[in-house]
């Protein structure tokens, strides 16, 4: 192997002697902290950056602010892990980590995570983007990203369908990234929020502009500036809040909640949802004129049920830096003929379990047993039940405020799924009528 | 608090027996000074990690 740059970002002094003597045949700088880490990183060209996260006693994962500008320098980063939760772990491929060392794992070294990065650097770019940022091998789903890609750079507005866990929102940030654009990605559900606090969460708001606002916070649409606004599930947006938001796109400005300053922002609008756009339009769900400023380019992906190759490769990619999963023959046979309805979601759940509960080879039997079992486990308590943004949410307004709002968007995801047919959002969320007006009261939709 | 503790203190002891296993591989061939070195760094290591066994009841409440 040829001699490589490696930057080496680890606290521990044991830990930075063990990587020296590991990496002796290459070029290597430590870096002890974030600060030193980032100061190395803009100044110097680097092949590979090891990343630790806990940078000090009591750091809170800084090294995860680590891998935005090592990525954009060009390393290949590697976060070292020791054992971090699923969420850290997620989170350092959100933002765009491309291996994981996981210390202490048996046939893991870093001769492997080099020999992995050898065949990373070796691999031709489309290559790389389907094995790392968008994991698929389905020839359609390929073609279908590679046409959008050429529409990445434009200011052309785009649209993705496709059903829940398809990879959506992962195919927005891929495109974002390759936009070219030197702002941030900012992504919102629509469907999370009521009417009142979309607003407030696009727009912003000046302190006193309704109940509870003691302060003043700057919108999502200004985050967004110079970067993509995300939208997700925007089916369950609002007519009125369409029309705001509209204008808000055609003008590159809008009016904060409570405020009488404009303020200005040029963003990049892409959206998503499962619904049928067209069919919303038609039964007035949808405003013609906004559905006509979002559908620019058009990506449909499908779901995992007809993409039988991105199974495999999905396992695998979930199960990078750790144990790698062994399966029977009629295991595989049973996981190419399941159905998938959560899609991805469900395969890593899935994974997930298989990873957290079996050894060695995983029979077909234990695949079904799993399979029932990743489709009908609930979120665990404390976990996905309540993201960071939920409970931040009910530190700052109450929980019984987080409570309404988790209930209103249920409500509204539930009838925008069922046509607006509240006899049905009735029998399948198992709400009382009482509750159900007064849902829909809150969100300014009584009437309908 | 307990399981945020203790998800610490299994990142913890991972990470600092994984180096201390690294290290301990080095012994052999490292010359004498470089040995004295790893063994100095390696006995602080498994006093941090005494010492976070230790907290570790306090910090979980038990």
């Amino acid at each position: 192997m040829a001699k490589l740059n490696i930057l080496v970002v680890e606290d521990d002094a044991l830990s930075r002697k063990v990587m020296a003597a590991e990496l002796k045949a290459h070029a290597v700088e430590f870096a002890e902290t974030a600060a030193a880490a980032r100061k190395k990183l803009a100044g110097g060209r680097y092949d590979v950056a090891f990343l630790d996260l806990e940078l000090g006693p009591k750091d809170d994962c800084s090294g995860l602010t680590l891998i935005a500008p090592a990525v954009a320098r060009r390393a290949y980063v590697v976060v070292m892990s020791g054992h971090d939760s699923e969420e850290t772990v997620e989170k350092a491929y959100e933002l765009g980590c491309h291996d994981f060392y996981s210390k202490g794992l048996v046939g893991e070294s870093v001769a492997r995570v080099l020999a992995r990065f050898t065949r990373h650097k070796d691999l031709p770019e489309t290559e790389k983007l389907f094995t790392n940022r968008f994991v698929t091998e389905d020839p359609e789903t390929r073609a279908a990203v590679l046409d959008a890609l050429k529409y990445a750079s434009s200011d052309l507005p785009l649209l993705i369908l496709g059903p829940s866990g398809t990879g959506k929102t992962s195919l927005a940030r891929v495109l974002h990234e390759q936009s070219g654009r030197a702002g941030a990605f900012v992504a919102v559900n629509c469907a999370a929020y009521t009417e009142d606090l979309l607003e407030a969460e696009l727009f912003g708001y000046r302190r006193g502009a309704f109940t509870g606002a003691d302060g003043q916070r700057k919108g999502r649409l200004l985050e967004a500036d110079g970067g993509t606004l995300f939208l997700d599930e925007i089916g369950a947006m609002s007519l009125s809040m369409q029309s705001k938001l509209l204008k808000a796109i055609e003008e590159k400005s809008f009016y904060p909640l409570g405020s009488d300053k404009p303020e200005s922002s040029s963003f990049r609008v892409m959206s998503a949802t499962l619904e049928d756009m067209p069919a919303m339009v038609q039964a007035g769900r949808l405003r013609f004129d906004f559905f006509q400023r979002l559908h620019g380019k058009t990506v449909a992906l499908k779901p995992l049920s007809r993409r039988p190759a991105d199974v495999t490769a999905l396992v695998a990619h979930f199960t990078r830096g750790g144990r790698r999963l062994s399966f029977a023959a009629e295991a595989k046979e049973r996981l190419l003929a399941h159905p998938w309805p959560g899609n991805i979601r469900e395969l890593k759940r899935f994974v997930d379990l298989v990873t957290a509960g079996h050894e060695g080879r995983i029979s077909g039997e234990a695949v079904e047993l799993l399979l029932v079992q990743a489709r009908a486990e609930s979120p665990k308590p404390g976990g996905a039940a309540l993201s960071e943004e939920q409970y931040r949410y009910a530190r700052e307004h109450g929980l019984s405020a987080l409570v309404d709002r988790i209930v209103d968007a249920a409500v509204a995801r539930c009838l925008a799924e069922n046509a607006g047919k509240k006899t049905k959002v009735l029998a399948e969320l198992k709400v009382s009528t009482r509750l159900l007006y007064s849902s829909l009261e809150r969100a300014g939709r009584g009437g309908l | 608090m307990t399981d945020e503790a203790l998800r610490k203190l299994v990142h913890d002891v991972n990470s600092k027996c994984s180096s201390l296993k690294g290290a301990a591989a080095l012994l052999k061939d490292a010359a004498p000074a470089e040995r004295m070195e790893l063994l100095r760094l390696m006995a602080e290591q498994a006093k941090a990690l005494a010492a976070a066994l230790d907290r570790f009841p306090r910090l979980s409440g038990g």
